[in-house]
C-alpha cells in the first residue's frame, strides 16, 4: 500500500504572535515554526499502517524555514520518501495549499492520503476534503484509527456526542486524522542527524502559477471585550440589581 | 600424613574438580568478553593498590549495615588466613613429619592465628546464618512487582547461601576439630592453640586408632570439601570473593557525574546482556546478592518494580542458565525479558545511591542508562518523556515554553542583570530550566540575583542564549539531544567573557562540570554551585548577615550536589552562618535519600505500583526529628518536590521548605521581594 502524508508547518503558538508592519501577515522575526500536531498524528497513523501492511510511505511538505528538519524527522521515524515542494510562492488559503499538494502528487501513484484533520490556520478542516475533491477520491474526516484486515481498510471516525462509526474504505481515499492510535513517536536526535547525512529529500518544483485564491486584506489580533465584572458578594449583587431597576 | 591411596584419591579429585572449575571460569571470562568495550585498563597500579586497600580494610563494606559488615570481616580475615592454613594442611598430608604443632616461634604464631581466626569465621558464619534463616530481615525480600528469575523466585539465593554457609562451617570447623584431635593424640594441649586445646579435652582417653581415623575424616572434610567446592564457585554467588576485588580494581575512574559516551551512535545503549559494556556483565559475577543497593534505592522504597539488586541477580541467573550459549556468542535475549521490567527502567532517578553503597563496586544504574539509551533510540519511552524531549529539542527547555521567555523571571527585579553575551562579567550564572521557568523557583532565582546585586558582585546571565544543560536528558538516555544541547551551550559560553560559572541547579552543575568535560576541549571552565559561591562571599565579608536567624532546620543533600560532586559542607556552612541550628536526618551526606526527581523522573507520572513517593518518605524522616522549622534545600527541583510532598503527605504547616538563599536573604535583612520591586 502506498501511503502519503501531507504535512504543514505552523507558527509555534508558545511564542507571542505579532502582526508585522504591512498589517497583513505575522511578524516573521518572532515566528518559530513547528509541525502541525494533527499532521504529526497523521504521520503516526501512517507509520503504524506501514508497519502493519509493509507499505511505502511518502511525506510531503511545502518548502520553508525548518521544513528540512521536519522532513528528516519524518524519515527518521520511518517514512521512506520525503518530498519538498518549492516554487509555490506565498500560500493564500487552504484550497490553494490543497491544489499545491495535488499538483505535486500528479506524477505519483498512491492509495491513501493522510493529513491532519485541522490546523491552527485551518480550523474548519478544509484541507483533506478539498484534496479529495481535487483528485476525485472519497474523504473521511475526524479519523481516530485505521485497521487493516484481510486487504481491507477499516477507518474509525468520531462523531460528537461520543458516537463512533466504522467505514470500510476502498483506496484511493483521503483521511483527515484527528488522533493516531498512539501518541506520535519521538525521533531521537542522533537518528535524525544520521538520516540527514545519509538520506536526501526529493524536490518537486511547481509551475509559477499555482492558482492563488484570495488575498489577505488585514490581519489583527482579536479585539478584547471589556470582560466580565466580578462581584464581591451578595451586597454588591443587590446594588447592581437595584441600579438596573430589577429590584 | 595421608595414606598412599588417600594421596592418589586427593590428586585425582583435584584434577577432576580443577578441570571442571577451569571450564566454568573460562566461560565466565568468555561471557564477560562478549560485552562492549569499556576503558578500564588505565592506571593499573593505582587500580590494584586501591582495590587491595579497600578489600584489605573491608572499607566498602562499612558504608552500610555495620554489624553484618563486622561479622563479614571476621569471615573475610579468617578465610584470607586460611589460604596459608590450607597450604600447610596439604604439606602436612603429603610431607612426612610436617607439623606446626610444637614448632618454633613462627609456627606457633601461625598456630595462634589459625586458632583465633577459626573461631572468628565460625562465629561470624553462625551469626550470618542466624540472620538469614532465623531473623529473615525484610531487606532480603523484593517488592512484589519486581521481576525475578524463576529460580530466584523459588528461593535459590537462600539455597546458595545455605550451601556456602554449611561449606564454610564444615571446612573451618573440621580443620579446627582436626587440630583438637591432633592435640588429643599428643596427649597435651598447646598454649598457642588455646581453643583447640580446650576442645581436645573432649577426646582425652580415646584410642590412638579412633583419633587417627578422626584426623583423617576431618582432613578430608576440610580439604576435600574445598576441592569439591571449586566447580561450584562459577555458579555460586560465593564467587564474589574472587570477582569482587577484580571488579573493584576495574571500577570507573572518571568522575561519578560523568556518564560514559555512546560508542556507536547508530546502535546506542543495550537491549541484551551482551550489548552491555563488559564491566556491567562482570558486575553480575561480583554481586553477592546482599540487597544493600535495593535498601538505598528510592524507587524500590516507593514500591516500584525497580530493584538494582534484582537486576544484577537476574543477569547472573540468566548467565548460569545459558552459560554455554553466551560464551559461544549466542543467547541474546532482551534484558527486558528476564532482568528488569520496563516500568523499572523508567523508575530510576539516577541518584547513584546503589552504585555508591555497593560493596563490590557494581554499577546497576549504568545498566539502566544503557537500556534507556537503546529504548529511546527505538522510540520506546513514556509519552511524557517523548513530549519533554520534543520540547527540549525544539525550544531548549523542558517546560515547553518559548526560548525567548527564559529570562522573563528577571522582569520584576528593579535592576537589570547584565547580559553575559554582551559584556564581561566576573560570574556567569547558568540559571537552568527549573530556576528559570518554574514559578516557585523563579522567586528563589530573584533572591539569588538580589543578594549578589546587593553585595556588588559582577554577574550576568545568558538570557535566551542559554538552553537546558541536558543533565536529565542524558540520563533518560537521549544522548543525541544531550550532545546537541551541550554543543549549543558550549558555543555560547565560548563567546562570552567571564571568570567563573555558577549554577543554581545541581543537575545543571553536574552537566557543566562533568558531562561537558569531554566536549569542552580546551575550555575547562571553573564551575561552582551557588552554595559554594554564597559561602565564599560570606567568608570574605562581601555579604554580611546583619540579622542572624534562630530556629531549627534540617538539610537535604541533593544527589547531584552531594553524592555526585561532594558538595556537602557549603550548604551546611551557610545554614550555620545564618544562625540556624542544623539537625541532621539519619540519611545524610553520601547516604542522602533522593527526592525522586532525578534522571528525568520529574517529567514522568507516578508509577502504578507507587506506595509512597520518595519525597514524602523524606518529609516523614524530617518530621521524625521533632520540632523542625525549616526543611532546607539547595536545588530548585527539591523546592518543588518537597513543597508538594509536604502538602500531599498532609503535613502542611508543620514544616517549611526553604532554599538556602532564602535564609541568607532573611539574615541579610534583604526584605520581601515586593518591597524591592
Amino acid at each position: 500500500m502506498k501511503l502519503v502524508v501531507l504535512m504543514k508547518r505552523l507558527p509555534d503558538l508558545v511564542e507571542d504572535l505579532e502582526v508585522d508592519d504591512s498589517g497583513k501577515a505575522l511578524d516573521a522575526e518572532f515566528l518559530k515554526f513547528t509541525l502541525n500536531e494533527f499532521d504529526d498524528h497523521a504521520l503516526e497513523e501512517a507509520l503504524l499502517l506501514k508497519e502493519a501492511t509493509g507499505g511505502e510511505l511518502t511525506v510531503v511538505a511545502v518548502d520553508g524555514e525548518d521544513v528540512d528538519k521536519m522532513l528528516y524527522t519524518a524519515l527518521a521515524k520511518g517514512a521512506d520518501t520525503a518530498l519538498k515542494i518549492s516554487g509555490t510562492g506565498e500560500i493564500g488559503s487552504t484550497s490553494h495549499l490543497a491544489r499545491i499538494f495535488t499538483q505535486s502528487l500528479a506524477d505519483r501513484s498512491y492509495d491513501l492520503i493522510l493529513t491532519g484533520v485541522q490546523a491552527a490556520d485551518d480550523r474548519d478542516g478544509q484541507l483533506a476534503p478539498t484534496v479529495a475533491a481535487m483528485i476525485g477520491a472519497p474523504c473521511i474526516e475526524v479519523v481516530t484509527g485505521i485497521e487493516h484486515e484481510a486487504g481491507k481498510l477499516i477507518v474509525r471516525k468520531e462523531y460528537s456526542g461520543g458516537v463512533l462509526a466504522e467505514f470500510d474504505v476502498e483506496p484511493p481515499a483521503v483521511l483527515g486524522i484527528q488522533a493516531a492510535r498512539q501518541t506520535p513517536r519521538y525521533a531521537p536526535v542522533s537518528k535524525v542527524r544520521q538520516v540527514q547525512e545519509s538520506a536526501t529529500l526529493e524536490t518537486v518544483t511547481l509551475a509559477a502559477d499555482t492558482g492563488k485564491s484570495f488575498d489577505i486584506i488585514r490581519m489583527t489580533p482579536p479585539e478584547t471585550g471589556a470582560g466580565a465584572e466580578m462581584l464581591g458578594g451578595v451586597d454588591e449583587l443587590v446594588k447592581v440589581m437595584e441600579s438596573k431597576g430589577v429590584l | 600424613m595421608l595414606t598412599t591411596p588417600e594421596k592418589i584419591a586427593f590428586i585425582l579429585l583435584v584434577l577432576v574438580c580443577g578441570a571442571l572449575a577451569f571450564t566454568g571460569f573460562r566461560r565466565i571470562f568468555q561471557i564477560v568478553g562478549r560485552g562492549k568495550s569499556a576503558p578500564r585498563t588505565d592506571h593499573l597500579l593505582a587500580r590494584v593498590t586501591r582495590a587491595l586497600v579497600d578489600v584489605g580494610l573491608q572499607r566498602p563494606m562499612f558504608k552500610a549495615r555495620p554489624w553484618v559488615s563486622l561479622f563479614h570481616a571476621f569471615i573475610f580475615f579468617g578465610f584470607s588466613f586460611y589460604l596459608l592454613v590450607n597450604i600447610n594442611d596439604i604439606l602436612e598430608a603429603f610431607v612426612d613429619g610436617w607439623s606446626t604443632i610444637g614448632g618454633g616461634p613462627l609456627a606457633s604464631l601461625f598456630n595462634l592465628l589459625s586458632d583465633v581466626f577459626s573461631v572468628f569465621v565460625l562465629l561470624g558464619m553462625i551469626l550470618l546464618l542466624l540472620r538469614r534463616f532465623v531473623q529473615q530481615p525484610e531487606s532480603l525480600r523484593f517488592n512484589p512487582a519486581v521481576k525475578l528469575h524463576p529460580k530466584v523466585a523459588q528461593g535459590w539465593i537462600k539455597n546458595d547461601s545455605l550451601i556456602v554457609g554449611v561449606f564454610i562451617l564444615l571446612h573451618v570447623g573440621s580443620r579446627w576439630l582436626g587440630t583438637a584431635l591432633h592435640l588429643a593424640e599428643r596427649g597435651a594441649g598447646d598454649p598457642w592453640l588455646p581453643t583447640a586445646s580446650v576442645a581436645s579435652r573432649l577426646f582425652a582417653g580415646m584410642s590412638v586408632g579412633t583419633l587417627e581415623t578422626g584426623i583423617h575424616v576431618c582432613w578430608w572434610l576440610a580439604m576435600g570439601l574445598i576441592v569439591l567446592f571449586l566447580p561450584y564457585f562459577p555458579r555460586s554467588k560465593h564467587l564474589h570473593l574472587m570477582v569482587a576485588p577484580v571488579n573493584l580494581a576495574l571500577d570507573k575512574r572518571t568522575p561519578r557525574g560523568e556518564l560514559e559516551k555512546v560508542q556507536d551512535a547508530s546502535h546506542p545503549g543495550a537491549a541484551t546482556l551482551t550489548e552491555l559494556p563488559w564491566p556491567n556483565i562482570l558486575d553480575s559475577f561480583a554481586c553477592i546478592m546482599c540487597n544493600r543497593c535495593q535498601d538505598a534505592c528510592p524507587a524500590h522504597a516507593s514500591g516500584t518494580s525497580l530493584s538494582p539488586a534484582a537486576l544484577e541477580i537476574n543477569k547472573r541467573y540468566f548467565i548460569n542458565e545459558h552459560a554455554a550459549e553466551l560464551a559461544a556468542g549466542n543467547g541474546s535475549a532482551s534484558l527486558l525479558d528476564f532482568a528488569i521490567t520496563e516500568e523499572a527502567v523508567w523508575s530510576c532517578t539516577s541518584c547513584f545511591a546503589c552504585v555508591r553503597v555497593c560493596p563490590v563496586g557494581n554499577e546497576p544504574m549504568t545498566d539502566i542508562i544503557a537500556l534507556r539509551r537503546g529504548m529511546v533510540f527505538a522510540g520506546e519511552m513514556p509519552d511524557e518523556v517523548a513530549e519533554v524531549l520534543r520540547s527540549l529539542d525544539e525550544k531548549g527547555n523542558s517546560f515547553g515554553d518559548s526560548a525567548r521567555k527564559r529570562a522573563k523571571w528577571t522582569k520584576p527585579l528593579d535592576f537589570k542583570i547584565p547580559d553575559a553575551r554582551k559584556e564581561p562579567v566576573e560570574y556567569l550564572w547558568f540559571v537552568g530550566d527549573f530556576a528559570s521557568f518554574d514559578q516557585q523557583c523563579q522567586e528563589v532565582s530573584r533572591t539569588v540575583a538580589r543578594i549578589l546585586h546587593q553585595a556588588g558582585i559582577s554577574f550576568g546571565i545568558l538570557y535566551e542564549g542559554e538552553r537546558s544543560a541536558g543533565n536529565d536528558v542524558r540520563r533518560v538516555g537521549e544522548e543525541g539531544l544531550f550532545e546537541a544541547l551541550a554543543e549549543h551551550n558550549l558555543e555560547t559560553l565560548e563567546s562570552c567573557d567571564f571568570d567563573k560559572i555558577f549554577t543554581t541547579d545541581p543537575h545543571t552543575f553536574n552537566a557543566l562540570k562533568n558531562d561537558y568535560g569531554p566536549y569542552a576541549g580546551a575550555s575547562q571552565y571553573d564551575i561552582v554551585h551557588y552554595s559554594s559561591l554564597l559561602l565564599e562571599l560570606l567568608r570574605s565579608g562581601r555579604i554580611t548577615l546583619a540579622q542572624p536567624l534562630d530556629g531549627r532546620a534540617t538539610y537535604h543533600d541533593p544527589c547531584y550536589l552531594g553524592r555526585y560532586n561532594g558538595g556537602f559542607d557549603a550548604p551546611r556552612g551557610i545554614i550555620g552562618a545564618c544562625g540556624v541550628d542544623l539537625v541532621e536526618m539519619p540519611r545524610n551526606r553520601e547516604n542522602s535519600f533522593c527526592c525522586g526527581a532525578g534522571g528525568g523522573r520529574i517529567w514522568m507520572k507516578d508509577q502504578e505500583t507507587l506506595v509512597e513517593r520518595p519525597s514524602e518518605n523524606r518529609i516523614r524522616e524530617a518530621l521524625e526529628l521533632g520540632e523542625i522549622d525549616y526543611f532546607v534545600v539547595s536545588c530548585p527541583k527539591d523546592l518543588t518536590m518537597y513543597r508538594d510532598a509536604v502538602k500531599t503527605s498532609g503535613n502542611e504547616g508543620k514544616i517549611e521548605v526553604r532554599d538556602i538563599v532564602d535564609l541568607v536573604a532573611d539574615a541579610m535583612g534583604l526584605g520581601e521581594e515586593e518591597a524591592v520591586a
